[in-house]
């Protein structure tokens, strides 16, 4: 939370939303409406909404939940600066902290529209990164979901309340509880690296030959394993067994060759209660063309 | 036959009176629809069957001069939007009903936003039960005829097209701010407040439109968002998704079994993946 939210009231498009609850903490006033919306109460039947299809609607009702809302959280972020060095590797903190920062808030608004929604959990999240010709050095950083509650009333919620995340889509869903695991949280780990330029030297030494590179090898491994490390360093602090759907990202963004955002993302698991068997699959030769 | 014979017997098989009327009159007619094989086969298998290709287009103007004289979200064009979706729909439902359809799937919806106008087009495959006489006019949906299936078997039906959309214009940052946000890490208070906004509220008008038509749901939302008309700063938020509601007293378990298909590749069965197949 970087920003004292009351500045922005000045510059609000509309007057009135100058009365808003603070954005980092609360919700926007529309977005609270919205959810109401979206809740059952007397006199007024809610309704769900959800970005799931038929089939994943389908399979998340097979495992005992019921979808409650679209669910979605936003934040564009200027990014700083920070001076690279051409011939050395480093880790430039500044922006990976931005890159995380801009994530953690866009999920947590995400998280709080399905706090309002009384819900379990956020499936089939989707973390998004947009860019927009006006905004020099901004980002628009996206989280959306589907907020579920399981229907027979037991709570799902992660070990600090919350309701859990996880970026698996209804059929990866319904497939882990199958296996007796239930997802705590979508845990991530950014690193943004740069990667020193080669000497002169070292650049007409290897020509022509077959060598590996150290320095390039080193930094892009570096990087891959910060961004790992952290990962891993979140679900830890879920108390997680495992973590599934682990996906490596690399982007350059809008930084030039050199320097490039290591993403890894997963989905935090732990066992849950009572033993499972797992299904045995059956295999299937299927006719299609 | 000539070319030109092939095109006038064309011609006047499409002007030939609507399904219905030709049923009637013991003359058969073939049908029109963008559907699979394999999907009009397990149509048929739950008992429908497709009847024709149907159409709906409705271009709404938007006043002139909305995107330069104002700032925020641009209500005369989500307006203009409503307006051409319940249009398009409606005229969408008459040409379902007049070719003796029941309902519409695999509506495909084209949305286009210039800076004069909004044009909404919707294409479907009008289908009905096999082997029924009357055909009441139930649903409009873009679920394909496999989801419909499926959705069914479970005990929810479509009910209609629920649409809701935004288009906002990027408050812009003072001179001020923007030098005090240079080289720093900083969240852009108004700028997200009013994005968040657009998109929340385009989702409110597609939960305000589900709830028109009584629907308990709103599944398979597209979400899409990207710039409209001529000025960058202009940014549209478009919320599209299929109104069910549970028919049933009870949703009824598909119960879905593991499978690990042993082919190379694996072909999801869906219209969009086979066409996009073929097209490679």
């Amino acid at each position: 939370m970087t920003e004292s939210p009351g500045q922005a009231g000045a510059d609000l498009p509309h007057p009135e939303d100058a009365t808003d609850a603070p954005l980092p903490e609360g919700l926007p006033r529309d977005a609270s409406r919205r959810l109401a919306e979206l809740e059952d109460r007397p006199g007024h039947k809610g309704m769900f909404t959800s970005d799931l299809s038929v089939n994943e609607f389908l399979l998340i009702k097979e495992v005992g939940f019921h979808p409650l809302g679209f669910v979605m959280g936003s934040s564009i972020y200027h990014l700083g600066i920070q001076t690279r060095k051409w011939s050395q590797s480093q880790e430039l903190s500044k922006l990976t902290q931005a890159m995380y920062e801009a994530r953690q808030l866009a999920m947590d608004r995400m998280d709080a529209e399905a706090s309002e929604l009384g819900a379990d959990g956020v499936v089939g999240v989707r973390l998004d990164v947009n860019y927009y010709e006006w905004g020099s050095d901004t980002a628009e950083f996206i989280a959306v979901g589907t907020a579920i509650k399981a229907e027979d009333g037991h709570s799902y919620r992660n070990r600090h309340g919350k309701p859990f995340t996880s970026d698996l889509s209804g059929q990866d869903f319904w497939i882990l509880m199958q296996t007796g695991h239930v997802p705590l949280g979508l845990v991530m780990g950014t690193c943004v690296y740069h990667i020193a330029h080669r000497g002169l030297g070292q650049t007409l030494r290897s020509t022509g030959r077959n060598a590996e590179l150290p320095n390039f090898t080193q930094a892009l491994y570096e990087a891959r394993e910060l961004a790992m490390t952290r990962m891993q360093d979140e679900a830890n602090e879920l108390s997680a067994t495992g973590i599934v759907g682990v996906r490596l990202e690399e982007k350059s963004h809008m930084w030039g060759d050199h320097t490039i955002e290591f993403l890894s993302l997963g989905t935090a698991v732990a066992r849950s209660e009572g033993e499972h068997t797992i299904p045995q699959p059956q295999t299937i030769i299927s006719l299609d063309g | 036959m000539t070319l030109r014979d092939e095109v006038c017997q064309a011609v006047t098989a499409v002007a030939s009176p609507a399904h219905a009327a030709g049923d009637a009159a013991g003359v058969a007619r073939g049908t029109t629809s963008d559907l699979t094989i394999d999907e009009t086969l397990l149509l048929h298998s739950a008992g429908w069957e497709p009847v024709d290709l149907v159409f709906g287009i409705s271009w709404w103007s938007i006043p002139w001069g909305v995107w330069q004289w104002t700032t925020g979200e641009v209500q005369e064009a989500s307006a203009a939007f409503t307006g051409a979706v319940s249009h398009a729909a409606k005229q969408l439902r008459q040409s379902c009903e007049q070719s003796g359809g029941s309902g519409v799937l695999g509506v495909e919806v084209g949305v286009r936003v210039s800076s004069h106008h909004v044009s909404i087009e919707l294409t479907g495959t009008a289908v009905r039960r096999a082997g029924a006489d009357a055909h009441r006019f139930e649903f409009v949906s873009d679920l394909s005829a496999r989801d419909f299936v499926l959705l069914t078997r479970a005990g929810w039906w479509p009910l209609g097209l629920a649409a809701g959309a935004s288009f906002v214009i990027a408050p812009r940052r003072t001179a001020r701010e923007w030098a005090a946000q240079q080289g720093q890490n900083v969240e852009l208070p108004n700028l997200t407040q009013a994005l968040y906004l657009a998109r929340e509220r385009a989702m409110e008008r597609m939960q305000q439109s589900g709830a028109a038509m009584k629907a308990e749901g709103i599944v398979a939302v597209k979400l899409r968002e990207g710039k409209a008309s001529s000025s960058a700063r202009v940014i549209q938020f478009v919320a599209i998704g299929t109104g069910v509601r549970l028919r049933t007293s009870t949703h009824r378990s598909v119960s879905p079994e593991m499978v690990v298909p042993l082919d190379e590749q694996v072909r999801a069965f869906d219209v969009r993946s086979l066409r996009s197949a073929s097209a490679e």
